[in-house]
Protein backbone atom coordinates (compact mmCIF):
# COMPACT_ATOMS: atom_id res chain seq x y z
CA UNK A 1 0.00 0.00 0.00
CA UNK A 2 2.63 2.73 0.49
CA UNK A 3 4.13 1.56 -2.26
CA UNK A 4 1.49 3.36 -3.88
CA UNK A 5 2.29 6.56 -2.35
CA UNK A 6 6.37 6.64 -2.98
CA UNK A 7 5.72 6.20 -6.89
CA UNK A 8 3.40 9.16 -7.01
CA UNK A 9 6.05 11.13 -5.00
CA UNK A 10 8.40 9.56 -7.32
CA UNK A 11 6.60 10.38 -10.44
CA UNK A 12 5.56 14.32 -9.23
CA UNK A 13 9.37 14.60 -9.16
CA UNK A 14 10.31 12.80 -12.84
CA UNK A 15 7.71 14.76 -14.32
CA UNK A 16 9.13 18.25 -13.05
CA UNK A 17 12.43 17.38 -14.34
CA UNK A 18 11.19 15.92 -17.52
CA UNK A 19 9.20 19.30 -18.07
CA UNK A 20 12.58 21.41 -16.89
CA UNK A 21 14.74 19.17 -19.47
CA UNK A 22 12.33 19.71 -22.19
CA UNK A 23 11.47 15.75 -22.68
CA UNK A 24 8.63 15.04 -25.40
CA UNK A 25 9.11 11.52 -23.22
CA UNK A 26 10.75 9.49 -20.46
CA UNK A 27 12.22 6.27 -21.68
CA UNK A 28 13.99 4.77 -18.53
CA UNK A 29 13.57 5.79 -14.61
CA UNK A 30 16.58 4.15 -12.51
CA UNK A 31 15.64 3.68 -8.66
CA UNK A 32 17.83 2.47 -6.02
CA UNK A 33 15.94 1.02 -3.26
CA UNK A 34 17.12 -0.64 -0.48
CA UNK A 35 16.41 -3.53 1.14
CA UNK A 36 15.66 -2.34 4.49
CA UNK A 37 12.59 -0.08 2.87
CA UNK A 38 10.11 -3.12 2.63
CA UNK A 39 8.83 -1.97 -0.66
CA UNK A 40 7.94 -4.56 -3.14
CA UNK A 41 8.82 -4.69 -6.75
CA UNK A 42 5.66 -5.97 -8.04
CA UNK A 43 3.49 -3.22 -5.73
CA UNK A 44 5.84 -0.61 -7.43
CA UNK A 45 5.35 -1.59 -11.26
CA UNK A 46 1.70 -1.53 -10.25
CA UNK A 47 1.02 1.53 -9.09
CA UNK A 48 3.80 3.00 -11.52
CA UNK A 49 1.57 1.65 -14.73
CA UNK A 50 -1.96 2.90 -12.95
CA UNK A 51 -0.54 6.53 -12.22
CA UNK A 52 1.54 7.11 -15.25
CA UNK A 53 -1.00 6.80 -18.63
CA UNK A 54 -0.83 10.32 -20.12
CA UNK A 55 1.81 11.57 -18.56
CA UNK A 56 5.41 11.89 -19.90
CA UNK A 57 6.60 8.68 -18.04
CA UNK A 58 3.67 6.33 -20.03
CA UNK A 59 5.70 3.54 -21.26
CA UNK A 60 8.88 4.17 -19.81
CA UNK A 61 11.03 1.78 -18.11
CA UNK A 62 11.09 1.18 -14.11
CA UNK A 63 14.46 -0.25 -13.46
CA UNK A 64 14.82 -0.77 -9.66
CA UNK A 65 18.20 -1.56 -8.34
CA UNK A 66 18.48 -3.27 -4.79
CA UNK A 67 20.76 -2.61 -2.16
CA UNK A 68 21.32 -5.08 0.41
CA UNK A 69 20.89 -4.65 4.36
CA UNK A 70 24.81 -5.06 5.65
CA UNK A 71 26.38 -5.30 9.54
CA UNK A 72 29.48 -4.04 10.28
CA UNK A 73 31.98 -7.07 12.60
CA UNK A 74 34.07 -4.96 14.43
CA UNK A 75 36.26 -7.97 15.87
CA UNK A 76 36.49 -9.34 12.16
CA UNK A 77 36.57 -6.25 10.54
CA UNK A 78 34.44 -7.02 7.90
CA UNK A 79 31.13 -6.15 6.28
CA UNK A 80 28.71 -9.29 5.94
CA UNK A 81 24.93 -9.96 4.88
CA UNK A 82 22.66 -11.72 8.02
CA UNK A 83 22.08 -14.80 8.04
CA UNK A 84 18.20 -15.46 8.25
CA UNK A 85 16.91 -15.25 11.59
CA UNK A 86 20.01 -13.31 13.26
CA UNK A 87 22.17 -10.37 12.64
CA UNK A 88 25.01 -12.15 14.12
CA UNK A 89 28.34 -12.33 12.28
CA UNK A 90 28.41 -15.62 10.09
CA UNK A 91 32.33 -15.97 11.07
CA UNK A 92 32.81 -15.13 14.68
CA UNK A 93 28.68 -15.14 15.95
CA UNK A 94 29.35 -11.57 17.76
CA UNK A 95 26.38 -8.99 17.30
CA UNK A 96 27.75 -6.37 14.51
CA UNK A 97 26.63 -2.75 13.71
CA UNK A 98 24.19 -2.27 11.16
CA UNK A 99 25.54 -0.07 8.44
CA UNK A 100 24.29 2.51 5.95
CA UNK A 101 23.77 0.15 3.27
CA UNK A 102 20.05 -1.08 2.46
CA UNK A 103 18.42 2.04 3.82
CA UNK A 104 18.54 3.87 0.17
CA UNK A 105 15.60 5.18 -1.65
CA UNK A 106 16.51 7.06 -4.64
CA UNK A 107 15.87 8.20 -7.91
CA UNK A 108 19.53 7.68 -9.57
CA UNK A 109 18.68 8.64 -13.00
CA UNK A 110 16.13 8.99 -16.15
CA UNK A 111 16.58 8.67 -19.97
CA UNK A 112 14.88 11.07 -21.61
CA UNK A 113 13.81 11.81 -25.32
CA UNK A 114 14.16 15.55 -26.48
CA UNK B 1 11.05 1.88 -41.16
CA UNK B 2 12.02 4.96 -43.02
CA UNK B 3 9.76 7.27 -41.16
CA UNK B 4 11.04 5.64 -37.55
CA UNK B 5 14.65 6.45 -38.91
CA UNK B 6 13.77 10.17 -39.58
CA UNK B 7 12.49 10.64 -35.67
CA UNK B 8 15.28 9.15 -34.50
CA UNK B 9 17.53 11.41 -36.04
CA UNK B 10 15.74 14.39 -35.20
CA UNK B 11 14.87 13.39 -31.10
CA UNK B 12 18.09 12.96 -29.27
CA UNK B 13 18.17 10.25 -26.07
CA UNK B 14 19.65 11.64 -23.35
CA UNK B 15 20.60 10.36 -19.31
CA UNK B 16 19.61 12.82 -16.65
CA UNK B 17 21.66 12.65 -13.36
CA UNK B 18 19.57 12.92 -10.18
CA UNK B 19 20.10 11.33 -7.22
CA UNK B 20 17.19 12.51 -5.22
CA UNK B 21 15.50 11.07 -2.34
CA UNK B 22 12.03 9.36 -3.46
CA UNK B 23 10.19 11.51 -0.57
CA UNK B 24 12.31 15.20 -0.48
CA UNK B 25 8.94 16.93 -1.02
CA UNK B 26 7.46 15.50 1.97
CA UNK B 27 10.73 15.73 4.20
CA UNK B 28 10.70 19.47 3.46
CA UNK B 29 6.82 19.85 4.65
CA UNK B 30 8.01 17.70 7.30
CA UNK B 31 11.47 20.07 7.73
CA UNK B 32 8.24 23.31 8.17
CA UNK B 33 6.26 21.51 10.06
CA UNK B 34 9.40 20.78 12.91
CA UNK B 35 9.88 24.45 12.56
CA UNK B 36 6.33 25.36 13.61
CA UNK B 37 6.86 22.82 16.60
CA UNK B 38 10.09 24.41 17.75
CA UNK B 39 8.67 27.96 17.66
CA UNK B 40 5.93 26.75 19.40
CA UNK B 41 8.00 25.08 22.50
CA UNK B 42 6.94 21.93 21.75
CA UNK B 43 8.09 18.30 21.65
CA UNK B 44 6.36 16.23 19.08
CA UNK B 45 6.79 12.62 19.51
CA UNK B 46 5.74 10.11 16.30
CA UNK B 47 4.25 6.82 17.46
CA UNK B 48 4.91 4.02 15.35
CA UNK B 49 3.75 0.36 16.28
CA UNK B 50 1.52 -2.59 15.20
CA UNK B 51 -2.30 -2.57 15.27
CA UNK B 52 -3.15 -3.52 19.49
CA UNK B 53 0.78 -3.03 20.90
CA UNK B 54 -0.52 -0.54 22.90
CA UNK B 55 -0.06 3.44 21.19
CA UNK B 56 -3.09 4.67 22.69
CA UNK B 57 -2.73 3.29 25.67
CA UNK B 58 0.39 4.51 25.99
CA UNK B 59 -0.33 8.02 25.39
CA UNK B 60 -3.36 7.88 27.68
CA UNK B 61 -0.87 7.17 30.77
CA UNK B 62 1.68 9.96 29.45
CA UNK B 63 -1.41 12.00 29.45
CA UNK B 64 -1.39 10.87 33.18
CA UNK B 65 1.64 10.77 34.27
CA UNK B 66 2.80 14.79 32.92
CA UNK B 67 -0.28 15.99 33.98
CA UNK B 68 1.18 18.28 36.70
CA UNK B 69 4.34 18.97 34.11
CA UNK B 70 3.06 19.40 30.61
CA UNK B 71 -0.22 20.24 28.70
CA UNK B 72 -0.53 17.26 25.93
CA UNK B 73 -1.89 17.31 22.62
CA UNK B 74 -2.48 14.48 20.23
CA UNK B 75 -2.86 13.95 16.65
CA UNK B 76 -4.88 10.53 16.16
CA UNK B 77 -4.28 8.67 12.75
CA UNK B 78 -6.55 6.15 11.76
CA UNK B 79 -7.97 5.14 8.95
CA UNK B 80 -11.33 5.50 9.56
CA UNK B 81 -13.07 6.34 12.93
CA UNK B 82 -12.64 8.91 16.06
CA UNK B 83 -12.88 6.45 18.96
CA UNK B 84 -9.43 7.14 19.71
CA UNK B 85 -9.58 10.76 20.10
CA UNK B 86 -12.08 10.49 22.21
CA UNK B 87 -10.43 8.31 24.69
CA UNK B 88 -7.45 10.45 24.65
CA UNK B 89 -9.50 13.80 25.38
CA UNK B 90 -11.70 11.95 28.45
CA UNK B 91 -8.13 11.13 29.59
CA UNK B 92 -7.28 15.27 29.71
CA UNK B 93 -5.72 15.57 26.48
CA UNK B 94 -5.73 19.54 26.42
CA UNK B 95 -7.01 19.29 22.37
CA UNK B 96 -6.69 16.32 20.00
CA UNK B 97 -7.58 16.43 16.41
CA UNK B 98 -8.62 13.07 14.19
CA UNK B 99 -6.56 12.52 10.56
CA UNK B 100 -8.48 9.70 8.80
CA UNK B 101 -6.23 8.57 5.72
CA UNK B 102 -9.11 7.37 4.20
CA UNK B 103 -6.86 3.88 3.58
CA UNK B 104 -3.76 5.22 3.36
CA UNK B 105 -1.31 2.64 5.20
CA UNK B 106 0.62 5.78 7.14
CA UNK B 107 0.75 9.48 7.83
CA UNK B 108 2.46 11.78 5.68
CA UNK B 109 4.02 15.69 6.58
CA UNK B 110 1.38 17.24 4.24
CA UNK B 111 -1.29 15.72 6.79
CA UNK B 112 0.34 16.83 9.71
CA UNK B 113 0.73 20.16 8.54
CA UNK B 114 -3.26 20.64 7.80
CA UNK B 115 -4.14 18.85 11.32
CA UNK B 116 -1.45 21.64 13.00
CA UNK B 117 -3.87 24.43 11.93
CA UNK B 118 -7.12 22.76 14.18
CA UNK B 119 -4.39 22.33 17.14
CA UNK B 120 -4.01 25.86 19.75
CA UNK B 121 -0.49 25.19 19.58
CA UNK B 122 -0.06 28.06 22.47
CA UNK B 123 -2.11 25.95 24.99
CA UNK B 124 0.61 22.59 24.48
CA UNK B 125 3.53 20.97 25.48
CA UNK B 126 3.76 17.86 24.04
CA UNK B 127 2.15 16.53 21.05
CA UNK B 128 1.89 12.70 20.42
CA UNK B 129 1.36 12.13 16.96
CA UNK B 130 -0.36 8.50 16.84
CA UNK B 131 0.55 6.70 13.55
CA UNK B 132 -1.50 5.05 11.71
CA UNK B 133 -1.03 0.92 13.21
CA UNK B 134 2.10 -0.52 11.12
CA UNK B 135 5.40 -0.89 11.57
CA UNK B 136 6.53 -0.95 8.28
CA UNK B 137 5.13 2.11 5.96
CA UNK B 138 5.08 4.89 8.53
CA UNK B 139 8.88 4.21 9.04
CA UNK B 140 9.61 6.26 5.75
CA UNK B 141 7.62 9.21 6.33
CA UNK B 142 9.27 11.95 8.24
CA UNK B 143 6.45 14.33 9.86
CA UNK B 144 8.60 17.04 11.82
CA UNK B 145 8.61 14.87 14.80
CA UNK B 146 11.74 15.35 17.56
CA UNK B 147 11.18 11.51 18.58
CA UNK B 148 10.17 9.04 16.52
CA UNK B 149 8.69 6.18 19.08
CA UNK B 150 8.49 2.70 18.30
CA UNK B 151 6.18 0.58 20.17
CA UNK B 152 6.01 -3.08 20.78
CA UNK B 153 4.05 -5.47 22.97
CA UNK B 154 5.79 -7.93 23.85
CA UNK B 155 2.98 -10.24 22.64
CA UNK B 156 3.84 -9.71 19.27
CA UNK B 157 7.16 -11.62 19.66
CA UNK B 158 11.36 -10.72 20.35
CA UNK B 159 11.66 -11.33 16.14
CA UNK B 160 10.39 -8.52 15.47
CA UNK B 161 13.63 -5.98 14.79
CA UNK B 162 14.53 -8.75 12.55
CA UNK B 163 11.34 -8.91 10.53
CA UNK B 164 11.06 -5.09 10.92
CA UNK B 165 14.55 -3.87 11.00
CA UNK B 166 14.35 -0.54 9.46
CA UNK B 167 11.85 1.06 12.39
CA UNK B 168 13.83 -0.19 14.99
CA UNK B 169 17.08 1.45 13.15
CA UNK B 170 15.35 4.76 12.62
CA UNK B 171 13.82 5.06 16.08
CA UNK B 172 14.93 7.27 18.80
CA UNK B 173 13.45 5.84 21.97
CA UNK B 174 11.49 2.02 21.91
CA UNK B 175 8.96 0.69 24.01
CA UNK B 176 8.38 -2.63 24.96
CA UNK B 177 4.66 -3.04 26.21
CA UNK B 178 3.04 -5.38 28.11
CA UNK B 179 6.13 -6.51 30.22
CA UNK B 180 3.56 -8.15 32.51
CA UNK B 181 3.07 -10.74 29.88
CA UNK B 182 6.28 -11.60 29.34
CA UNK B 183 6.64 -14.87 31.22
CA UNK B 184 3.17 -15.96 29.42
CA UNK B 185 4.26 -15.90 25.99
CA UNK B 186 7.97 -16.67 25.79
CA UNK B 187 9.37 -13.52 24.80
CA UNK B 188 13.48 -13.87 24.59
CA UNK B 189 14.59 -10.48 26.11
CA UNK B 190 17.97 -11.46 25.36
CA UNK B 191 17.34 -11.89 21.55
CA UNK B 192 15.23 -8.78 21.58
CA UNK B 193 17.89 -6.46 22.92
CA UNK B 194 20.94 -7.96 20.93
CA UNK B 195 18.60 -7.49 17.80
CA UNK B 196 17.73 -4.04 18.93
CA UNK B 197 21.55 -3.03 19.61
CA UNK B 198 22.95 -4.30 16.14
CA UNK B 199 20.40 -1.96 14.57
CA UNK B 200 20.47 0.73 16.94
CA UNK B 201 23.03 1.63 19.40
CA UNK B 202 22.00 4.34 21.35
CA UNK B 203 18.00 4.10 21.32
CA UNK B 204 17.20 4.24 25.08
CA UNK B 205 14.61 0.94 25.73
CA UNK B 206 11.56 0.79 28.33
CA UNK B 207 10.18 -1.88 29.30
CA UNK B 208 6.48 -0.59 30.39
CA UNK B 209 2.94 -2.25 31.40
CA UNK B 210 -0.12 0.55 31.13
CA UNK B 211 -2.29 -2.08 32.87
CA UNK B 212 0.41 -2.44 35.69
CA UNK B 213 1.98 0.94 35.36
CA UNK B 214 4.97 -0.65 35.70
CA UNK B 215 8.15 1.68 34.13
CA UNK B 216 5.40 4.47 33.18
CA UNK B 217 6.80 7.24 35.70
CA UNK B 218 10.88 6.51 33.94
CA UNK B 219 9.59 6.78 30.43
CA UNK B 220 7.01 9.85 31.61
CA UNK B 221 10.49 11.37 32.97
CA UNK B 222 12.68 10.48 29.80
CA UNK B 223 10.20 12.52 27.79
CA UNK B 224 10.05 15.67 29.77
CA UNK B 225 13.77 15.43 29.37
CA UNK B 226 12.86 15.37 26.19
CA UNK B 227 10.42 18.40 26.13
CA UNK B 228 13.38 20.41 28.13
CA UNK B 229 15.83 19.69 25.25
CA UNK B 230 13.09 21.17 22.40
CA UNK B 231 12.71 24.25 24.65
CA UNK B 232 16.49 24.78 24.73
CA UNK B 233 16.15 24.68 20.55
CA UNK B 234 13.10 27.30 20.74
CA UNK B 235 14.90 29.35 22.92
CA UNK B 236 18.58 29.22 20.78
CA UNK B 237 15.78 29.86 17.91
CA UNK B 238 14.30 32.78 19.43
CA UNK B 239 17.71 34.56 20.37
CA UNK B 240 18.39 34.00 16.71
CA UNK B 241 15.87 35.35 15.43
CA UNK B 242 16.18 38.22 17.70
CA UNK B 243 19.68 38.79 16.98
Amino acid sequence: MHELSIMSYMLDTVEQQAQQSGARKVLAINLVIGERASFMDDALLFYFDMLTPGRLSAGAKLNIRRTPMRFHCAICDNDYAPAIGSFRCPDCDTVGQVTSDGSELLIESMEIET
Amino acid sequence: MTIEQTIDTLHSIKTIQIVKNLLVDNDLVAAANRQRFVASGILAVNVIAAPGAGKTSVIIRMIEALREQARVGVIEGDIAGSIDTAKVLAAGARDAVQINTGGNCHLEAGMIQRALDDLDLRQLDVVFVENVGNLVCPTHWALGEQIKLCILSAAEGHDKPIKYPEIFAASDAIVLNKIDLIELVDFERDFFYESVRALNPSAPIFEISCRTRAGISDFGFWILECLKQARGQTAELNRTASS
